[in-house]
């Protein structure tokens, strides 16, 4: 039973008492969305954007010309220009921010699952998105949104200019819009991007379960056209998301059966019919237990999380805590292959590894300036692990499944690792009895497992074996 | 080792087999033959890559597009201007394509398809396991397998053992640690993650100068082509190339369509030069989801379409050339009005290159790798058998 500290959070720290009642213990975290814990520097999504609007212009539209023939040149002032925006800055600041819910506030189970969402959502690797607004978006628009409905994150998330930009939504022009009208009389060819239109319902909302055509991820995306940034001389691609009916597609378009009328509304219409398509809260249960419990849930467990939905109209807190509740159920029967990042937060939690930098530290950083190398520190790890999680290589998202995660070189990762972080640990937390008393509080199997680490006499190797044992690295 | 006692007996049986028949032996029954894939995520552009000569639709649909300086292959098809060193080895007969060619998935999800390419299969995420994992355990091939990547590729799924190789910069504990968890992993029944620890356990005894090593393909290539040549090292090897979802600002001879092309460029080159002679043995191929629309978009880029191509290099080639049963671009000639027709599954050319790498009767990868789908052998048109 001890496994589900670390199944739906990431164990027990050595501060923190046993819950006598371990279900409610996780079910009270997920009412309310408290203030972040982190104590530093909290930049606003808009703020970040219009750093990254800066690098943007400054690089493409005066250094560009400015270095034609000047290579080196070039290299110099864009590095300049870099630095002058915080493009290595920001987004260490946010790993502060994110880690801190797991580590530091009173709801890590809130913050597995906000990661679940921000990962659902996702928003990969594209252009500079990750090193400026990623975190920013999965503060604002997922984070903020735990507390609603399913459909108001699915909303918000959808004309997030991340995820608008992310899935090239402003290059989505209806072809029978005014905008490709005057394209076509200069000579030019303006149409339809099915991207987002396609990941709305595949990745984020009824999933290829529910059978759509091509037809239908065409006709989304003529509801979604001219849903883009506006543009501006100097802002660019990173102005705020409007509805620009000048680009929209008119007429009336049918997805999955339903007819959406021409304009603004049509896209809000259509994402609440999406939401509440069988498929969605079935497609998102299934998704909560394999990212809770197992690689290939069953009807049994995605049952309870379909109920609550359908009772709750997609609350999340609900289907949260059903989500929690079966994992409860099932946390001595199934044990789940960890990413890498839970896996780092787990053992930085159990063994009180001093993973974040402190706010005062972060908060020296000043604009115009190269972050030093420990400002950077969380960067590195993140990449090194394999899983920086505003680098997904995909609109998908980091994978689910245990398989993907194994391999001699991750597993590797996850050997230096253990003991990189041993020595960032606390004199104090560096002692046997440290290591007795927290395996006690976070495993079942404690004598068994103290009877293996103890073949190994340096505590350093102890503490590099247990974070490699089947029983950690699966929860 | 892997020095087999079975390649031994596989190849000491072949020829008793063949000297009863009184064939001539084959000089090469006993050499270790080795397949690269690499796997070209987001959508290729055959007809970026492998553009079509004096075609009037293409050209018209594709205005901003259109390739200055194409490298000229024969009367009907250019290559792209960047793909230097593929050329190279065109003009040694090592370097051949496959054009109109893909993956039965006519749907256009990426992640559905990146799925479907892997697994070989028709219905997304239903297949647990690679068609190239599957093909190795049918040539027992076990712990043969090399992914140049962090995570290990479905792709290789189906055999155990595989290695991976994406160098990290700090150095491995100790061996007797690794053994005990080899042995606690053992105990528990825990066998993917014992065998994983037996590599790991051997590369730290190995100490193969990893830390200095770059994490580019080019670098991993170079890597991959030496541990090829070993007569004990791997015989498959897999490499990853991200960023070919151009549907914006795809561009011409700099676009990031390109981009994406030089980076494959460079593994073939790589290759090339860690192989050595043994470019002779090898065979690598590339593998997408599918291709890009002819019809440029509204943002000068492309969108998620059908048939595409592969690229092939090696001195198991038969020859250099484009080999297609070419569909043609009208608008009736596309598939769905929009995209190049696939008409040759390029299971085919995989199945077939499966067959002359592995030695297996083409057959008997159809059947037990793509459970029978009507596949044709191209072996003999394509590679050396």
């Amino acid at each position: 039973m001890k496994n589900f500290y670390r199944k739906v959070a990431f164990g027990l720290g050595p501060d923190e008492k046993v819950p006598s009642d371990p279900l409610e213990w996780a079910k009270n975290q997920l009412n309310d969305i408290p203030e972040f814990s982190w104590k530093g520097k909290i930049l606003p999504e808009k703020e970040l954007r219009n750093y990254y609007r800066d690098y943007v212009y400054g690089d493409r539209k005066v250094l560009r010309k400015k270095f034609k023939n000047d290579k080196e040149g070039y290299k110099r002032e864009k590095n300049k220009l870099r630095h002058a925006t915080g493009q290595k800055f920001w987004w260490n600041l946010e790993l502060c921010i994110r880690y801190s819910e797991a580590l530091k506030s009173e709801t890590p189970v809130l913050a597995k699952l906000w990661y679940f969402w921000g990962n659902h959502f996702a928003i990969s690797e594209k252009d500079f998105l990750a090193q400026y607004t990623t975190g920013a978006y999965q503060r604002e628009i997922i984070r903020a949104n735990m507390d609603q409905n399913f459909e108001k994150m699915a909303q918000e998330a959808t004309i997030g200019w991340s995820m608008i930009h992310h899935l090239d939504n402003d290059q989505n022009v209806g072809p029978k819009s005014q905008e490709a009208q005057w394209a076509r009389e200069k000579g030019k060819t303006k149409g339809v991007n099915e991207n987002h239109a396609r990941e709305l319902l595949e990745l984020h909302t009824v999933s290829p379960d529910c059978g759509y055509t091509q037809e239908d991820i065409i006709q989304m995306a003529y509801v979604m056209s001219g849903w883009r940034p506006k543009w501006g001389k100097k802002s660019l691609e990173t102005g705020d998301v409007h509805f620009n009916s000048d680009a929209h597609e008119p007429g009336t378009k049918i997805v999955l059966g339903k007819k959406y009328k021409r304009g603004r509304k049509s896209l809000s219409v259509a994402i609440t019919d999406l939401v509440n398509h069988p498929s969605c809260r079935k497609f998102i249960a299934m998704k909560l237990c394999r990212y809770l419990i197992t690689d290939n849930p069953t009807k049994e467990m995605m049952e309870p999380i379909i109920k609550a939905w359908e009772k709750s109209d997609g609350f999340l807190p609900e289907v949260h805590k059903a989500a929690i509740e079966v994992a409860f159920n099932y946390s001595d029967k199934y044990n789940k292959f960890q990413n890498p990042e839970n896996w780092l937060l787990q053992m930085s939690k159990m063994a009180d590894v001093d993973l974040i930098p402190s706010p005062s530290f972060m908060d020296l950083y000043k604009l115009g300036n190269k972050p030093i190398r420990d400002q950077r520190a969380l960067e590195y790890l993140m990449d090194e692990l394999g899983q920086h999680p505003y680098l997904a290589k995909q609109p998908n998202g980091w994978s689910d499944i245990s398989e993907d995660w194994m391999s001699p070189e991750l597993l590797i990762r996850r050997l230096v690792y253990a003991r990189e972080a041993y020595y960032k640990k606390s004199g104090k937390s560096q002692t046997t009895e440290f290591y007795e008393e927290m395996i006690e509080k976070n495993y079942d199997n404690s004598g068994e497992i103290l009877k293996i680490i103890d073949q190994h006499r340096e505590l350093v190797h102890k503490h590099v074996i247990l974070f490699n044992l089947p029983e950690t690295l699966k929860s | 080792m892997k020095i087999s006692r079975r390649n031994f007996l596989k190849g000491s049986a072949t020829t008793l087999f063949l000297a009863g028949f009184n064939f001539p032996v084959l000089a090469n029954t006993d050499k270790k033959k080795n397949l690269v894939v690499i796997m070209l995520r987001g959508g290729m552009d055959g007809l970026c890559a492998v553009p079509i000569i004096g075609d009037k639709n293409f050209e018209k649909k594709r205005k901003d597009l259109i390739l200055d300086e194409t490298i000229k292959l024969n009367s009907d098809f250019a290559l792209h201007p960047k793909l230097k060193n593929f050329y190279n080895l065109w003009q040694n007969n090592l370097g051949a394509i496959v054009h109109a060619t893909n993956i039965p998935y006519t749907k256009r999800s990426h992640f559905d398809g990146q799925n479907l390419m892997e697994t070989g299969g028709h219905i997304p995420y239903s297949i647990k396991t690679g068609w190239l994992g599957r093909g190795m355990k049918l040539a027992e091939l076990k712990g043969e397998g090399l992914a140049l990547a962090l995570p290990m590729p479905l792709l290789l799924r189906g055999i155990p053992s595989n290695d991976n190789f994406y160098p990290s910069k700090k150095r491995l504990p100790r061996t007797e640690l690794l053994q005990l968890l080899k042995s606690v992993y053992a105990d528990k029944s825990e066998h993917d993650l014992a065998n994983m620890m037996e590599i790991i356990a051997n590369r730290s005894m190995m100490n193969n100068g990893a830390a200095s090593m770059s994490r580019k393909n080019s670098s991993l290539a170079y890597k991959a082509g030496l541990e090829l040549k070993k007569i004990n090292g791997p015989r498959i090897a897999v490499f990853e190339v991200d960023g070919f979802d151009t549907h914006a600002a795809q561009g011409g001879v700099n676009g990031s369509h390109s981009d994406s092309l030089i980076e494959m460029d460079s593994i073939f080159k790589s290759l090339e030069k860690g192989l050595g002679s043994e470019i002779e043995n090898t065979l690598v191929l590339t593998l997408t989801e599918f291709g890009r629309t002819i019809k440029q978009n509204g943002g000068r880029g492309t969108e998620h379409g059908y048939g595409s191509a592969i690229f092939m290099a090696g001195g198991l080639l038969k020859k250099s050339q484009v080999y297609t049963d070419w569909p043609g671009l009208k608008r009736k000639e596309l598939f769905e009005g929009r995209d190049l027709n696939s008409t040759i599954d390029a299971r085919s050319v995989y199945a077939s290159a499966m067959s002359t790498v592995f030695d297996i009767d083409f057959k008997r990868v159809q059947k037990e790798v793509f459970w029978g789908d009507k596949l044709q052998d191209l072996s003999d048109k394509l590679f050396k058998i």
